[in-house]
């Protein structure tokens, strides 16, 4: 007899009716909101993009292209509007779509799958924003700094450049601390569950 | 419609709710964990119970959505394992009629399988609760192969905590 059949013999002995939740329990629980991974994962999406649009309502368009047209950079600013708009609307896309598929009756491996590509869209969204922000705050700074820095030494420039890209990197290693900080933290036990199932299908193939 | 479907999910899952209690007592370490495991799986085999076709049994469909929910979307993790106080456990499985000795083993079934990762947790549950490898295959979305290769080496875990 194997060790683990007595165990068994009592795990299914075990009483059913110890802590019994009663249907008016189950109805209010069953009506209650979700605290899932996924539901998380969408409110920090949905946030990552309205924050930058939110803080646009408060900005004077007309002065805000102002600033644009006197440096000359009216028309980019135009496209840049339109490209922003264009892979927002792109991900908010790819985003309902993954959340779609996103379903607990799949079996563990495919729905952990589902949840980590669905977190690397999200990641992807992130970085393409992050890096409209550099190209978009590097032709500013140097546009705008550029007539100022016309007569100077070419040891001023070369610090200009330093410093710029000092400030950018700084920016954007800030931006990647806190999104690994928030997805690590959400994600963590996942992954470990999910490289538990995968490495032993790696091994066999 | 909506109100019949209610009435038919309350019916399904007051009968079946002892799989839940199960899962939660083996993915959580306190009762307020396990009460926060317990109605996130409510909700969660809720939101999907539309999608259940009736083409399996009810219970082996709800092993799946709240495996699932357990090691997939719930957060709260049982870091704590070494140092949890498993006076919520014994007070959770502790029945008059129930067996002194079997009472003990269960007790320690439960603390071991608290040691076990969560994927090695849901091979130890399901093979307890007698399920066949193809459905344990089905329900983790890997092969009938690597189901037992992974059970064999969860088993053989689970048999040196209880017999260091």
């Amino acid at each position: 007899m194997d060790v683990l059949d007595k165990y068994k013999k009592a795990w299914n002995n075990q009483p059913n009716d110890s802590e019994k939740v009663s249907k008016v329990d189950i109805y209010k629980m069953m009506k209650s909101k979700s605290s899932s991974i996924v539901k998380w994962i969408l409110i920090i999406s949905i946030l990552e993009f309205l924050i930058p649009h939110v803080v646009f309502l408060f900005v004077d368009y007309d002065e805000y292209n102002k600033i644009y047209s006197d440096l000359g950079l009216g028309e980019l600013a135009f496209y840049g509007f339109i490209i922003t708009y264009i892979i927002s609307a792109f991900f908010i896309y790819k985003f309902y779509c993954s959340y779609k598929n996103i379903s607990t009756t799949l079996d563990t491996k495919s729905l952990m799958d589902k949840i980590l590509k669905t977190r690397k869209t999200v990641k992807t969204y992130f970085i393409v924003n992050l890096s409209l922000f550099s190209i978009y705050t590097t032709i500013f700074s140097i546009v705008s700094l550029y007539d100022k820095l016309k007569p100077a030494s070419s040891y001023k420039v070369f610090i200009f450049i330093i410093s710029l890209i000092i400030v950018l990197s700084v920016s954007i290693l800030l931006f990647w601390l806190f999104y690994q900080l928030l997805y690590g933290f959400l994600l963590r036990k996942l992954y470990g569950n999910y490289k538990d199932l995968a490495k032993l299908d790696e091994i066999s193939q | 419609m909506q109100k019949s479907l209610e009435d038919k999910f309350l019916n399904d899952f007051e009968t079946n709710q002892n799989i839940v209690h199960k899962i939660c007592r083996i993915y959580t370490t306190n009762q307020s964990d396990h009460n926060d495991l317990f109605q996130e799986i409510t909700i969660q085999v809720w939101k999907n119970y539309s999608k259940f076709r009736g083409d399996a049994k009810f219970s082996t469909w709800m092993y799946r959505v709240a495996l699932n929910t357990a090691i997939s979307l719930y957060r709260k993790s049982t870091r704590s394992v070494k140092t949890q106080d498993f006076s919520d456990l014994e007070f959770k499985i502790k029945s008059v009629e129930y067996d002194d000795t079997e009472e003990q083993q269960l007790k320690s079934l439960y603390k071991a399988i608290q040691v076990l990762n969560d994927i090695e947790k849901a091979l130890v549950f399901l093979y307890l609760e007698g399920k066949h490898y193809k459905e344990i295959s089905e329900t983790l979305g890997i092969s009938e192969g690597n189901a037992r290769v992974k059970m064999n080496r969860a088993k053989d875990k689970l048999k040196k905590i209880l017999n260091p």
